[in-house]
Formats: C-alpha cells, sequence, structure tokens
C-alpha cells in the first residue's frame, strides 16, 4: 500500500518540476506563426488609442496585430531594432513598428509612400500632452513581420 | 543715434554668435534605448526597450523621455510576463517619463564634434509615482548626431513596486537604468 502512494507523489514531483522548468523556459510569442487577434487599419488603431487609451490598451495591447496601413518612412537609426512609420492620422500621429535586426534587407527594400500590412505585438501608445517635447504620438507594435 | 545702431548690431550679432556655438533648436529621436539591470547572488536580470522617444532643447536645456514599459524585452518570456503583469501593472501604467534639465546646457556644443558632460536632473515617474533624479550625462557629439549616455540607480520601493517576500531574493534594491540616445536635429 506505501509503495503506490510513494510512486504517485514522487509523480507528482517530477511533474511539477517538469511543468516550472517548461514555464521557465517557455519563449517568446512567435508573431510569425501566431494568428492575428484582430485586423485593422493604422487609421483605426490611431484613432481608437487617441480616443481612449486605456479601453485601447485593453483591447490591443499585448496581442498580435494585423495592420493594413501606408507606409511614411524608414527608421534605420537603431540597429538593434529597425523600423518603419506608419500614418496614423495624416498629421502627427503614427503607427511605430520594430523588427528583428535580421529583417533589415526586407526593410530596406520597402518603397515609402506604398500601401503595407504588417503583424507585430502592440504595446501600447508612446508620447504625451503633458511633455511639449515628445506631443506626437505612436502607436508601437514590437517583434513585427511583413505580411505579403 | 550711432550709438544705438552700434550698440544693436553688437547685441545681435554677440545672439548670433552665442546660436552659432549652441547650435539652439531641438533634437530628438523615436528609437533611444533604456537597459535596466538588477543584479543579486540568485540571479542577474536585464531588459531592453529600444523604441524611447526623447528630445531635448538645445537652448534651454530642456530634456524629457517616453518610455512603454511594455516595449522593454526580457531573455525570459516568464520574466517579461511577471515584469509586466505583477509589478508594473503596464496595461493600467503604459509608460515611464522623465521631464528635466541639462543643467549645464552652455557647454554642450552640438554643432561642435567633443565630448561634453553635464548633470541631468529632473522628475522620473513610474507607476503615476514621480520622484526627483539625478545623474550626469555624456555627451558625444559627431557629425551633426548628439549621442547621450547616462546611468542612475533606483529603489523599485520608491515607485510602489511590490515584490513579493517569494522572490525578493531574485530582485535587487538598486535597479540599474543605462540611458543611450543618438539624438538628430529636428526639422
Amino acid at each position: 500500500m506505501k509503495k503506490p502512494i510513494i510512486l504517485i507523489v514522487l509523480f507528482l514531483i517530477i511533474g511539477s518540476v517538469l511543468y516550472a522548468y517548461k514555464m521557465y523556459n517557455k519563449p517568446h510569442t512567435d508573431v510569425v506563426t501566431t494568428d492575428a487577434a484582430e485586423t485593422v487599419s493604422a487609421e483605426d488603431i490611431f484613432a481608437a488609442f487617441d480616443n481612449d487609451e486605456a479601453a485601447a490598451m485593453l483591447k490591443y495591447a499585448d496581442k498580435v496585430i494585423a495592420l493594413e496601413g501606408t507606409l511614411l518612412s524608414k527608421d534605420l537609426s537603431n540597429e538593434l531594432e529597425p523600423q518603419i512609420v506608419l500614418d496614423g492620422n495624416g498629421y502627427d500621429g503614427y503607427i511605430r513598428c520594430g523588427f528583428k535586426p535580421e529583417m533589415l534587407p526586407k526593410i530596406i527594400a520597402l518603397g515609402e509612400n506604398n500601401p503595407i500590412s504588417i503583424k507585430g505585438i502592440c504595446v501600447g501608445m508612446n508620447g504625451s500632452e503633458e511633455l511639449d517635447l515628445l506631443a506626437d504620438k505612436d502607436v508601437v507594435l514590437s517583434n513585427c513581420t511583413l505580411i505579403d | 543715434m550711432k550709438k544705438i545702431t552700434i550698440l544693436t548690431f553688437a547685441i545681435l550679432g554677440l545672439g548670433l554668435v552665442a546660436f552659432t556655438n549652441h547650435g539652439g533648436g531641438i533634437y530628438k529621436t523615436n528609437t533611444g534605448n533604456i537597459n535596466f539591470f538588477s543584479h543579486t547572488s540568485l540571479e542577474d536580470i536585464t531588459a531592453d526597450n529600444h523604441k524611447v522617444k526623447t528630445a531635448f532643447d538645445a537652448t534651454s536645456g530642456k530634456i524629457q523621455f517616453s518610455a512603454l514599459i511594455k516595449d522593454f524585452e526580457f531573455p525570459k518570456a516568464l520574466m517579461q510576463e511577471h515584469f509586466n503583469e505583477n509589478y508594473m501593472e503596464s496595461t493600467k501604467f503604459p509608460k515611464s517619463t522623465f521631464s528635466g534639465t541639462i543643467e549645464n546646457m552652455a557647454v554642450v556644443k552640438t554643432t561642435v564634434d567633443g565630448i561634453y558632460t553635464s548633470t541631468v536632473s529632473g522628475k522620473l515617474t513610474i507607476k503615476d509615482v514621480t520622484k526627483d533624479v539625478s545623474t550626469v550625462g555624456k555627451f558625444t557629439v559627431k557629425g551633426g548626431v548628439v549621442n547621450t549616455k547616462a546611468t542612475f540607480t533606483i529603489n523599485p520601493e520608491d515607485y510602489n513596486i511590490d515584490i513579493p517576500k517569494t522572490v525578493s531574493g531574485k530582485i535587487s534594491r538598486e535597479i540599474k537604468i543605462t540611458v543611450d540616445a543618438d539624438y538628430r536635429h529636428a526639422h
């Protein structure tokens, strides 16, 4: 009778350790293989954040979002994360998308002022009306990938 | 009349010289780096953000930063999850900001290649808690780009970041923050 109990306890301990190890080493979300939770236009997601940031955070943050918009410019000033900027509101609102460095050749090949589709993890809206030098706003996506 | 004209030209001339020396205008980047590093005997924790929005006014010395908390990337996904959900509550408090002054802006000549230093001090806001911070910034001007590097430490408890007892041995009370940004003249 004692043996099966010991075996069950041992099994539970080994199971817990394996689970904890797996959780500790779980990989980051792979944007390429993850289906987008939402597909939205650059203008619509910018408007959502600009109108009600708290509500937009609950709706979009931490999720893989597919975006369609117009590529305004490429920002390659930080080699650790090449970035592109999409039009958000036609004025001082943008969508900023960060890519892994290995995506650089594909980013360089992109044509400005062309329509573009991307997928990435939404991390919020940067910029603040309280900081006068940083009043322009960017909805920011990370770990982006291009959708063909 | 002649005296006034000479005086006016002298003042204009001095103003022009001052403007030429200091550059003036706004310098900005949306791709600044902030790293934070926590060291304990049990574990080292590090995370990076490469999309920090920051600008300074080369005339007044005013300097500002805005960083999205969810944009800090950790080597391990689980650490990133805990950081955002348990400690920073980043859906509720999505940004950290700094608003301050480059105290000795006059010595930082943004149009003359060289290395300059100045104390930078101001107010750092994390989780809606604002505290005064001060550090020495190193400004390296090269080819029109102003690189700024600065390091300072913060105590998570000062910003209402609660660390549970079960993991308190793994998270330092002195988190080292390193800022590294390449500013360009904003047109």
